[in-house]
């Protein structure tokens, strides 16, 4: 009930808008739906024919000809039948197949409008001389149907257990083999659970498969993009998730919900970033595998934006960029596989280091045409719990604590009081402006997608649409998007099949107009954001500083500005981008086992920026007068990406007695090219004018900016996975790979893996003995991949142009860098060793793993005297280690009709450590060291690299706190002495921020018709630095508003013994680890509630299946450390409810 | 079979691969594609003079600013917003010191590795080139080279007359990673006379700039009379925005001098100064009234200036914005130019210091750079050789021989700037004296004079009457500590 009146309340909010979109979406459908459904109506059952001596298979195509009946048989069936002769002249049909079937060993069957051809019944065989010693066979009939609703179930597959023969049924679901008594029949369709059938005698069967959505079809698969190999036998390291598991976890986001089925998939937090729906978010599978490279710049830990440790992304067989997995609706996900260790990556080569994530998409069903549609609402509001700001009153005791009102040189207390009092005036008379609050909002997200399947047994066809909107929690940031997709799948017999998917995807994201929310949390309560008649003020205060510098400009007006104003203006930074898929594959069956497949992908992506800053916006505010025709900035950049993506495969799997092989070879070919074009433009005259044909200029000494990149990449690949009975297995892989980012000496290079296991379950003498035990697997294995995140040319020296700088005499060309020609892959070796065990019939699953990882000649830079002309060059030097143990648990509590009650946990612990860097890394520790002393990074910690230590280490002074005495840091100098000067040769490695255990836990309840999942996601043991407390409490500038820490526990009179600093010192305090916490995180990222309609009143509904779901994410989170999360856009709590339906 | 065949196929398609995988960049450009045609070498050649005119080398901090400030020529206020005040008390350990003095170091030998590159391609790519083109390209990339190290020398070595035979700097005439050893002051000195004998010996031939047809003027607009832009190709106009014939004379010269070698380079001065290629600047146009006829930088006179129009607005805020700025206090410049005595009539101080009086006092504010929003005779341009300099050398080169010659070569040049008196001058201590002097009045704001200090080991005279002592610790700018930990120096 609770949900029906939610639904009702979702689907009426639903805007205008989308609306009409939706039906004008369903009129197209119901076209192309009219034009795909070709009639078979109108053919008469009368037959003319005149053979003489014509095979049976060619009078069977003449009748199908002219009365649009189709014959069902094998073609074995077939080959020993007689030519028959007729001559008949619009007669009926069945006399006409009674006369062909006359004298044959075969009979017919009529089943409404196909022909079913079958053996003649055993007893009709003529007796046979000798006596036969083989079992006769039987003929077995069915009928294969829906469990829910028996609707015949078309194309399902029947196969004879142990044997390579099978059947498929037909229209009317109904099917008949040829078996040996006794033997075991299979019978399996895609998305059904399958069943295995003891045959015994010739009697009807009747046979109902289950719809199991829950259980995708791939699940005891592993697909590599390549191959699809068994999953009991493949040694590799793989992770696989259905996509509907992955929606349950969250709907608007499933690479958040990665992780909580492998926390070894971590998404990098970006505390920056927060929320923002336009972030696209960083990743790094099993540690990270190289540097973070900077073009030299000091890097501190919130600025790191390269993303060098991105995994490969493989979709239906090639690769995408992540934001193409980023826009990825979730509901066309069939499977997502995790690929992780050497075994499993090799196959990738110099795109493997960093993992592979395998994503396969829903490929359309034959059968009836079937509609697929799904509505989501999601209704998304801030988290502000991380932030606790000081109230008016408090706000302005604390100005007064920190001694803004004493009088310095020039003004004299009576003007101090002054100023105190009118803002005092503004406390009494009640303003205390929630500043947080403004920029923000509760929005509604809305999304439908729909699914529309069917065809025949030899074509079949997809057509997918989704509308997607997804507004971010800061008022004005949304990003919206567009699908149209489909899918056609040809096989005009057995041996042939071909594949065409098309997808068009718009996307169109707009940044908030409030700007940084940090802004918001520094503004004072007491500050109006309005006038008595409710104009937004722009200037709100002014303060006074002493800058203690000389003369007239020792004293600084600084104005503050209302962030309000500039929202109210018409600036926009807005994006979009186009991107056409097409993939095209073909699949040959040469002979049994041996298939050769190709596939040919193109992407096309054309993506633009446009940001107009308003000429009225506060960042123009104090322009001088002679500039003020520079007001106000248009920037313009486009970007066409263009993918070809091309791999031919050929495939032989072959059961030779107890040997099983699985072998592939192929080559892959890719190219990528990038154009990015983009001019600026400035001087706007007003702000209604947004338009770039109103700007007055181009930039002073701008010229337009392009930049063209181009990547080629060639593989050749080989697989072996060998089993011997399935107990003992093996993988190998092999992968060469050229590459157009490497130095003229290195263009190819070889990757490999080899991976062992044993199914130690499937030994006769382990079943007798440990009959608990159902399932025990050791795996091992290792390899050497690589990886070419950088880019291109580095290995090139080459020369830019002055565009626009010419000199009177030319344009001029200037050398770029020191292209080093020896530059190599960054190669990884990755070894892996784990087990899988299930006990008591599976229902407690554990799996244990180990990996070490390192990587070997990471891409540095290598310093040079400046004499050569360049600071430096790019080289191979420098290694890295990472490892870690996996682990996952799964527990089955309860399993009957009723009730369904799992359990999990997941978890990861990574340890990464440098093992050997170049002299270039340490002249940028020492350039760290000089920069850490200016003002504004002389309170982040920055990041620098040391042997030793991990990439991620936190450095910092050592301090002893605060003396009680007088409220100064006493710091711990290199040689244990104590201080109270900071002295940046003092910072030392202080804290690995990297948690000791990263996981995931959780359960999943099934009752009935309801399903019950909740999942946490935790983080033990880690430390980490508290920006928040030096920057909102120590270094609080006392002019803008602050963390309530500040009132509380800082330093106020000698005996206080205070965490943070006197509360009167104004001075910046340095890094140290005073400010290192322990960092131990718990959030509850997801709760699910789900519940399936009974098929009799989805029926009602005039749908097959209903289902209702309410998904909410990151609902609550809890830390040891109090930080302000989301510092330029806030994390926001989402709440999604979602009717999920077929008809 | 099958899976023979295809292996087959595959090798096939491997070994045609690597070329595929041989990608050209496109906004960028490959090094030996760039040497393949004709205008590449042009554009590699006019890269080094856009190169050198970049905002850290000599288009602004090393003509206009760092060493006019340790020359003393400018006063700068307490809060100093430019940053210079450290400079002018010679604090080579202050960051933001450190971080100018490193970029122009990095920047100057970045324009020398474009010119080694230039000649290491010249030679082997000979044939692509029409010999004019050939002998400009590789003489200005060899002159270019020399003058380059030559500042360099200048900057960070001892003076010759302090330190023959001190380390100073890597003479680089590769292009590779590997470090150059560093070399003594005679060595850098030599080699770069090496280079510019060289450079003139080949552009004696095929510099265009040597031909009577090729009148010194205005831009074309400006002045009919001119053929400065009259070629066809843009490659062979505006010699003196390059490094031409004269300009190498000039270098050398200067080079001569500074190693004490004065009848070479007394030599080298006449033939620039007896080709008389360089007309005085009119008096009309120095002190034109309408901007459109202006000529405040005394265009026609340059031997060799860097084509700098994109560094306006950095020189009005260098010297333009008030108490900001690089200004002169108005008793200091009155010393300077003095304007007591001899002084008075010299349209340097009239034409060039433009007196500003407010709150905070009387000063006069730099004019030689400003521009008419374009219109004046000239281009902006950064000095790099100018004609007085030449009669200044000859001046000196001659006073052992015959003093009067040498004053007359100081008074002609005086004589064009509007100071009629004669100098009278009894021994030669005070020649020098005047000479500086005159020479201090000149290049003020060019970036000459602190080498004149350096090159004749003179105390240097502040503004407010405070004498800084020669010594290595003021003249000697210390190398970038990148270069001593990676250079091994």
């Amino acid at each position: 009930m609770v949900f029906t009146a939610f639904c009702k309340a979702g689907l009426f909010s639903l805007p205008a808008k989308p609306k009409t979109m939706l039906v004008m979406k369903l009129t197209t459908i119901l076209i192309l739906v009219g034009c795909l459904q070709v009639s078979a109506a109108g053919f008469a059952q009368k037959v003319s024919i005149s053979t003489e001596n014509a095979p049976l298979k060619k009078v069977f195509k003449e009748i199908k000809k002219q009365t649009g009946y189709t014959f069902f048989y094998s073609t074995r069936l077939l080959e020993n039948a007689h030519n028959v002769s007729l001559s008949a002249k619009d007669q009926d049909l069945r006399k006409v197949l009674d006369e062909c079937f006359k004298d044959q060993l075969l009979i017919y069957n009529i089943v409404n409008k196909t022909i079913v051809v079958s053996p003649a019944p055993i007893r009709d065989f003529p007796p046979s001389a000798q006596p036969d010693t083989t079992p006769v066979q039987i003929r077995v009939n069915g009928k294969i149907t829906e469990a829910q609703n028996n609707t015949p179930l078309a194309g399902a597959n029947i196969m004879v257990k142990g044997a390579a023969k099978g059947e498929t049924s037909n229209n009317d679901g109904e099917f008949s083999i040829l078996v040996k008594p006794g033997s075991t029949i299979i019978i399996s369709y895609v998305g059904f659970q399958s069943r295995e059938l003891r045959v015994r005698d010739n009697s009807f069967l009747s046979i109902k498969l289950s719809l199991n959505a829950n259980k995708d079809p791939l699940a005891n698969m592993v697909v590599t993009g390549y191959q699809v190999i068994n999953k009991e036998s493949f040694t590799g390291n793989t992770t696989v998730i259905s996509g509907e598991d992955l929606k349950k976890v969250n709907p608007q986001n499933f690479l958040q919900s990665i992780q909580v089925f492998d926390p070894s998939f971590a998404i990098v937090q970006n505390n920056l970033a927060g929320s923002n729906p336009n972030i696209l978010p960083q990743i790094n599978v099993r540690g990270s595998t190289a540097l973070p490279s900077g073009n030299g710049d000091v890097l501190s830990r919130t600025s790191l934006n390269s993303n060098v440790n991105l995994p490969t992304f493989i979709m239906d067989g090639f690769e995408v960029s992540l934001e193409k997995v980023y826009d990825l609706d979730v509901n066309r996900i069939q499977s997502v596989t995790l690929l992780k260790d050497a075994a499993a990556t090799a196959i990738y080569g110099s795109r493997a280091a960093n993992g592979v994530m395998v994503i396969t998409t829903k490929a359309p069903k034959e059968g009836k045409l079937q509609m697929f549609y799904n509505y989501e609402l999601n209704v998304t509001g801030p988290d502000l719990s991380g932030y606790h700001v000081l109230d008016a009153r408090q706000k302005l005791d604390y100005e007064m604590l920190a001694g803004l009102y004493k009088p310095v040189a020039g003004i004299t207390q009576d003007d101090q009081d002054v100023r105190y009092y009118a803002k005092n005036r503004n406390v009494v008379s009640g303003v205390n402006t929630y500043w947080l609050s403004q920029p923000l909002r509760t929005t509604f997200g809305h999304k439908h997608t729909l699914y529309l399947e069917g065809g025949s047994n030899s074509v079949r066809y997809g057509l997918d649409l989704r509308y997607q909107t997804s507004p971010g929690v800061m008022k004005g940031s949304t990003r919206d998007r567009y699908t149209l997709g489909m899918d056609l799948a040809y096989n005009p017999n057995k041996v042939f099949l071909f594949k065409n998917v098309l997808t068009v995807n718009q996307v169109n994201s707009r940044e908030s107009p409030y700007g940084g929310f940090s802004t918001y949390a520094t503004m004072n309560p007491y500050y109006p954001k309005t006038d008595s008649a409710g104009r937004v003020i722009q200037e709100l205060d002014s303060w006074i500083i002493d800058t203690h510098g000389y003369g007239t400009s020792q004293y600084v007006t600084d104005v503050v500005l209302n962030p309000l104003y500039d929202a109210s203006l018409h600036s926009f930074n807005k994006s979009s981008y186009l991107e056409l898929i097409d993939a095209f594959s073909g699949e040959w069956n040469i002979s049994k086992g041996l298939r050769l497949r190709s596939l040919i992908s193109y992407t096309k992506k054309r993506s633009t920026q446009d940001v107009f800053e308003s000429p009225l916006s506060n960042k123009y505010f104090f322009y001088p007068t002679y500039l003020l025709s520079r007001r106000g900035a248009y920037a313009y950049q486009s970007i066409d990406e263009n993918t070809f993506d091309g791999s031919v495969t050929l495939n032989y799997n072959q059961q030779l007695g107890d040997h099983y092989v699985n072998l592939m070879m192929g080559s892959n070919i890719r190219t990528y090219t990038s154009d990015l074009k983009g001019f600026g433009a400035i001087g706007f005259t007003n702000d209604r004018f947004t338009n770039i044909g109103f700007a007055n200029s181009y930039p002073l000494a701008s010229s337009p900016g392009g930049n063209f990149s181009r990547e080629r990449l060639f593989g050749a690949l080989l697989g072996l996975n060998y089993s011997w009975k399935n107990k003992v297995l093996m993988d190998v892989n092999l992968r060469t790979d050229g590459s157009s980012k490497f130095g003229s000496d290195n263009k190819v290079a070889p990757f490999w893996a080899v991976g062992l296991g044993w199914n130690a379950h499937k030994e006769y003498f382990f079943a007798r003995n440990f009959p608990a035990i159902s399932q025990l697997r050791f795996r091992v294995s290792t390899g050497m991949t690589g990886s070419v995140s950088f880019p291109p040319y580095l290995s090139k020296t080459t020369y830019s142009y002055y565009s626009s700088y010419w000199y009177s005499t030319g344009v001029g060309a200037s050398v770029n860098n020191y292209g080093n020609d020896a530059l190599k892959w960054q190669r990884t070796r990755e070894s892996d060793i784990g087990m899988d065990l299930g006990l008591f019939n599976d229902k407690l699953l554990f799996s244990p793993r180990y990996y070490y990882k390192i990587t070997n000649g990471l891409l540095a830079d290598i310093n040079l005297p400046p004499s050569t002309g360049f600071d430096s060059y790019k080289a191979n030097l420098g290694d890295m280690a990472n490892r870690g143990f996996e682990l996952n648990v799964k527990y089955t509590i309860l399993q009957n009709k009723t009730w369904t009650v799992n359990v999990f946990t997941n978890l990861v612990h990574n340890t990464n450590k440098i093992l050997k860097i170049s002299d270039a890394l340490k002249a940028y520790n020492n350039k760290v060291d000089q920069a850490q002393q200016t003002d504004s990074l002389k309170a982040s910690p920055l990041l620098r690299y040391n042997e030793g230590q991990s990439v991620n280490t936190i450095y910092a002074v050592r301090s002893l706190g605060i003396d009680p005495e007088n409220g100064k840091e006493i710091f711990i100098k290199k040689d244990g002495t104590h201080t109270y000067t900071w002295d940046v040769r003092d910072v030392a490695p202080v804290a690995d921020p990297t948690p000791k255990v990263t996981g995931s836990f959780g359960t999943s309840i099934g009752y009935k018709r309801f399903l019950f999942n909740a999942n946490f996601f935790t983080m033990l043991g880690g430390k980490d630095y508290n920006q928040t407390l030096i920057d909102r409490v120590e270094n609080a500038d006392p002019r803008y508003n602050v963390d309530s820490r500040v009132l509380a526990d800082r330093w106020k009179k000698a005996g206080d013994k205070a965490l943070f600093k006197n509360i009167a010192d104004l001075n910046t305090s340095e890094l140290s680890d005073r400010f290192i916490q322990k960092d131990n995180e718990l959030t509850l990222q997801s709760v699910y509630l789900s519940y399936d309609l009974v098929p009799a009143s989805a029926a009602r509904l005039g749908m097959r299946t209903c289902r209702l779901a309410f998904t909410m994410n990151d609902v609550f989170h809890w830390s040891t450390m109090k930080i302000e999360r989301g510092i330029d856009y806030p994390y926001a709590r989402s709440f999604t409810f979602s009717v999920q339906t077929s008809f | 079979m099958k899976i023979f065949i295809w292996t087959l196929l595959l090798a096939v398609m491997f070994s045609s691969c690597k070329k595929w995988l041989d990608v050209k960049p496109e906004s960028q450009i490959e090094k030996d594609e760039l040497f393949q045609t004709e205008s590449g070498f042009q554009e590699a050649l006019n890269g080094v003079y856009t190169n050198c005119s970049d905002g850290n080398s000599y288009g602004f901090q090393l003509t206009f600013a760092m060493q006019d400030v340790l020359a003393q020529n400018f006063t700068i206020a307490p809060k100093d917003y430019l940053g210079y005040l450290q400079f002018s008390i010679f604090n080579y350990l202050d960051p933001h010191v450190v971080d100018l003095k490193n970029l122009a170091w990095t920047k100057l030998y970045n324009a020398i590795v474009n010119c080694n590159l230039i000649l290491q391609n010249v030679e082997t790519h000979k044939t692509l080139l029409s010999d004019i083109n050939y002998g400009l390209i590789k003489g200005e990339a060899l002159a270019l080279r020399a003058y380059i190290h030559f500042d360099l020398l200048r900057l960070f070595a001892p003076s010759y007359a302090n330190g023959a035979t001190a380390k100073a700097i890597p003479y680089v005439k590769d292009f590779s990673n590997t470090v150059t050893p560093t070399s003594n002051v005679t060595e850098v000195l030599n080699a770069a006379i090496v280079d510019l004998n060289a450079a003139k010996d080949i552009l004696k031939s095929v510099d265009p700039i040597l031909s009577p047809g090729y009148i010194i003027g205005y831009p074309a607009a400006n002045d009919v009379t001119s053929t400065e832009e009259s070629l066809s190709s843009l490659f062979w106009q505006n010699r003196r925005h390059r490094i031409n014939y004269y300009a190498v004379c000039g270098e050398l010269a200067r080079v001569y001098l500074y190693m004490d070698k004065k009848q070479e380079a007394l030599t080298n001065a006449l033939e620039v100064i007896n080709s008389r290629k360089f007309p005085w600047t009119k008096i009309p146009d120095f002190i034109s009234a309408n901007p459109q006829t202006i000529d405040r930088i005394l265009y026609k006179e340059l031997v060799f200036a860097w084509y700098d129009p994109y560094v306006k607005d950095d020189l009005v805020y260098l010297f333009g914005s008030g108490l900001s700025s690089l200004y002169i206090e108005k008793n200091a410049a009155n010393t300077l130019y003095e304007t007591g005595g001899v002084g008075g009539e010299d349209l340097r101080f009239k034409q060039w210091l433009k007196p500003v009086s407010d709150v905070s006092g009387d000063r006069y504010e730099l004019q030689k750079y400003v521009r008419d929003k374009d219109a004046n005779l000239h281009y902006l341009m950064a000095p790099a050789l100018r004609l007085s300099e030449l009669y200044y050398i000859a001046s000196e080169c001659t006073y052992d021989t015959d003093p009067a010659k040498a004053t007359a070569y100081v008074d002609s040049v005086r004589y064009h700037r509007g100071i009629n008196a004669p100098l009278t001058i009894p021994d030669k201590a005070s020649f020098l004296n005047e000479l500086v002097k005159e020479a201090r009045k000149e290049f003020y704001g060019e970036g000459q004079i602190f080498y004149m200090y350096k090159r004749l080991n003179r105390n240097l005279a502040g503004l407010t009457g405070i004498s800084y002592p020669a010594s290595d610790k003021i003249f000697v700018l210390p190398l970038p500590n990148s270069e001593i930990d990676y250079g091994h120096r």
